[in-house]
């Protein structure tokens, strides 16, 4: 990424040096290319790494590498999200499934390779940015370089005669300039214009916005927090760790860094399309929470909807998902109430939620019990095989494969509320039948009654508080506006020469510009005797992204004939053919 | 940094808007993930914690938060009802394993201890009906009352001093009302014992007893 470029600061002071070639020159030059035929020390190994990693170049590798080393953190099964399934993944690939985890991919965000990318761009952005905003705010200061001999001979350029005095033509051409709001330099005889350093503001804004934008993403792994929990109606939770079936702290989150608000959630409500091609597509979710901000605080209400979290001391709650709860009451062998509850059932995935679970009767005497059950919201008969018709529950039925034994569960390993351990079971000869809500059925050999008594809804929710979320959204909008105003913005130059009448005929039609362009000799020295100024103007724009200063430029000569107090038709010539060595080799990078 | 202009300009919008999905794909989205989160087969429907004792020492004691409520049973429970003794604190659901697996050495112990200055008290979280806690204690043979907190009201009581910030946890509180040891995870009878033995012991010897 060296640069071609070999000169110095070009020293703009010296007015009548060199022509054109570094006209559009930053003041302080981008220090890049340099210092060729020095020995490499171990100091001029590091600067070059530093060169490296601070390039451009790399910082996009980087950048590309971010979004692909993420991309394992959506395809296999993460830690984070959902342990039970990373274990499964490494029970069924027993060769990859360990290699996977010693390196870390199933923990892709929290992976040491992950990090390194992560600091590296970083380190490589700021690299780049930080040396880059110390020259912007020299550049800022800098003041426009001298005009060139001869202006007209810019790629926008025109001259012609006005009666003012030099002096005076001078002074009118730096008002009409400094009203424009162009940043002036004046020397005898000679005004430079600049206008367009926003430009490079915008390029600043946009680098330091990405910087801000991975600082703010940080600074949400660190100090945020993300957690799942479902919720059945007529149930509460507070958000305390405990509380929740899933959650992920960031790395500098304690317990007791929860805001300490209670949901409770009154009911909720899906409405499906009724009839048409759409018919049992979710057309509507709303869920009726109360919640507590502070254990003693005032109760409010909040109608929740999907996209439309609620949101507590800066903690959101989404709401990310709906089932539903059959409701049981299972009496043992004992007479005792073992259990009653809504025991949440899992969606099975079907466009008329049919959902499946289990029930667990640890406390059953004299046997634990445990039961396999599909819920359906719609009950359906067909040809024997029992199904849902539409996810609204209209007809709901269960259908419960019953077991007695022992669950497995007091021995103490943790299980999944979703599955049933049979192997400690054995299973009781009950023909499977539909039950509707109220009724029962016998287990035999007096184990005990299952009564189906109703269902009620869930939802599950997840609750995030990402204090890096607010900060990241404000980076990438400033990240944009930066990018564009670097792209609409573009910096030129205008410079105003005046010579006293005659004085520079040589000059001005000197070289042999191509057409001779600058034919007004003649007429200067016969037409306005004793007084009035050669007035040459002339204009680059630094980039040809933005187009539009070949009108601006017009407008400007336009107005600046004006205040020279009309134009003399005398001088014009055509714009001298644009001088591609004027345009320096800078420009045109 | 010699190239063209304009193809850096471009360049750098390229990396704007990977900057940006990458942005997203990092801070997850919340509404993004809606589908693949949530309950799944492998949910174990609970935070397991690192398992462990920790003890405060007397004088860094934080003090426990006044904690009331009914009771499984219907009778209403206090904290504040206890002082004087020892309390052990225990956080349970009937549907947990490590609950079920402790549950025996906490009924022994509560025995135990009951004529010697210390009182067990569950709080029993997560579970959706009384009538299961009330199924448990009966399997186990708890005769000590429990919390219903199915809302996790008695959870968040103890935020700003030691969240039990798993299931089961266990607190051991003592005579003064201060919080000597956080258990997370099933607790073992051998160290629950001693800790006991420690914090019931006449007021002399013991470490438990702190001022304030």
């Amino acid at each position: 990424m060296t640069s071609a470029r070999t000169s110095g600061v070009t020293d703009p002071v010296t007015e009548d040096g060199e022509d054109a070639p570094d006209l559009l020159k930053d003041g302080p030059q981008e220090e890049m290319a340099g210092q060729p035929a020095k020995p490499f020390g171990i100091m001029g190994w590091l600067r070059w790494c530093w060169r490296q990693l601070t390039s451009m170049r790399t910082a996009l590798v980087l950048l590309f590498l971010l979004a692909v080393a993420s991309v394992p953190g959506s395809m296999l099964p993460q830690n984070g999200t959902d342990p039970v399934k990373v274990q499964q993944y490494i029970g069924q690939h027993p060769l990859l499934g360990p290699l996977l985890n010693r390196l870390s991919f199933f923990d892709v965000f929290a992976a040491p390779w992950f990090a390194a990318i992560y600091l590296l761009l970083f380190t490589s952005l700021a690299g780049c940015v930080l040396p880059r905003a110390f020259r912007l705010a020299v550049s800022a200061q800098a003041k426009p370089p001298a005009a060139p001999r001869h202006p007209a001979r810019l790629p926008f350029g025109t001259a012609y005669r006005t009666a003012l005095d030099p002096p005076e033509a001078l002074a009118a051409a730096t008002g009409l300039l400094s009203g424009k709001g162009f940043r002036l330099r004046a020397g005898g005889g000679w005004v430079s214009a600049e206008k367009g350093y926003l430009r490079e503001t915008g390029n600043l804004l946009f680098h330091i916005a990405l910087l801000a934008l991975l600082a703010a993403i940080g600074l949400g792994a660190v100090f945020g927090y993300k957690a799942d929990i479902l919720l059945t109606e007529g149930d509460g939770f507070a958000n305390t760790v405990a509380a929740y079936d899933q959650y992920h702290p960031g790395r500098a989150v304690a317990p007791g860094d929860l805001q300490p608000f209670t949901v409770w959630l009154d009911r909720f409500d899906a409405s499906y399309v009724q009839s048409g091609p759409l018919r049992g597509e979710p057309s509507s979710f709303a869920a009726s929470l109360r919640y507590q901000a502070q254990p003693s605080g005032p109760m409010r209400r909040y109608d929740l909807q999907v996209n439309h979290p609620l949101n507590v001391d800066g903690a959101k709650v989404y709401l990310i998902g709906h089932g539903y709860a059959p409701q049981f009451r299972i009496i043992d062998g004992h007479g005792h109430v073992a259990l009653q509850q809504a025991v949440p059932f899992l969606p099975t995935g079907d466009t008329a939620d049919t959902s499946e679970g289990v029930i667990k009767v640890p406390d059953a005497q004299p046997e634990q019990l445990g039961f396999i059950g599909v819920f359906l919201p719609t009950e359906v008969a067909f040809g024997g095989q029992l199904s849902s018709a539409f996810p609204a529950a209209l007809h709901p039925a269960v259908s419960l494969v019953s077991y007695a034994g022992n669950l497995g569960l007091d021995a103490g390993p943790p299980q999944s509320v979703y599955q049933l351990q049979t192997s400690g079971m054995r299973r009781l000869p009950i023909a499977p039948q539909p039950l509707f809500p109220g009724q029962s059925i016998k287990l035999p050999n007096g184990a005990g009654t299952v009564t189906f008594t109703g269902y009620r809804q869930w939802i599950s929710l997840q609750v995030t508080y990402d204090p890096g979320r607010v900060p990241a959204l404000i980076s990438a909008i400033v990240a944009i506006f930066g990018l564009l105003v670097s792209f609409l913005v573009r910096r030129r130059r205008l410079f105003v020469r005046v010579r006293p009448a005659g004085a520079s005929a040589d000059g001005v039609a000197g070289d042999g510009v191509a057409g001779g362009g600058v034919a007004g000799d003649g007429v200067a020295g016969g037409g306005v005797a004793g007084g009035g100024a050669e007035v040459e103007f002339g204009g680059l724009a630094r980039s040809d992204v933005a187009g539009g200063f070949e009108e601006e430029f017009a407008a400007l000569t336009e107005a600046l004939r004006a205040a020279h107090g009309g134009a003399q038709p005398a001088a014009p010539g055509p714009p001298v053919a644009p001088d591609e060595s004027a345009m320096t080799s800078e420009d045109r990078k | 940094m010699s190239s063209h202009r304009p193809a850096r300009a471009a360049v750098l919008a390229v990396a704007a808007a990977l900057a940006v999905i990458t942005g997203l794909a990092l801070s997850g989205c919340a509404a993004g993930q809606a589908v693949q989160n949530g309950p799944g087969s492998g949910d174990t429907n609970y935070v397991g914690g690192a398992v462990g004792v920790t003890d405060y020492r007397a004088g860094h004691r934080p003090t426990a938060p006044p904690v009331a409520g009914p009771a499984l049973t219907g009778q209403r429970v206090s904290l504040s009802g206890y002082r004087g003794k020892v309390v052990v604190l225990n956080f349970w659901a009937s549907w947990c394993g490590p609950c079920r697996s402790e549950a025996p050495v906490l009924a022994q112990l509560s025995r135990t201890y009951q004529g010697r200055g210390a009182q067990f008290i569950g709080v029993n979280i997560k579970d959706l009906g009384q009538a299961n806690g009330a199924a448990y204690e009966r399997s186990f043979g708890i005769t000590y009352p429990s919390l219903y907190d199915p809302a996790g009201q008695v959870l968040l009581a103890f935020r700003d001093t030691v969240p039990p910030a798993a299931i089961p946890s266990t607190l051991v509180i003592d005579r003064t009302g201060h919080i000597a040891a956080r258990i997370i995870g099933a607790v073992e009878y051998s160290s629950l014992n001693s800790l006991l033995g420690k914090l019931t012991a006449p007021a002399g010897s013991s470490p438990g007893v702190s001022s304030g």
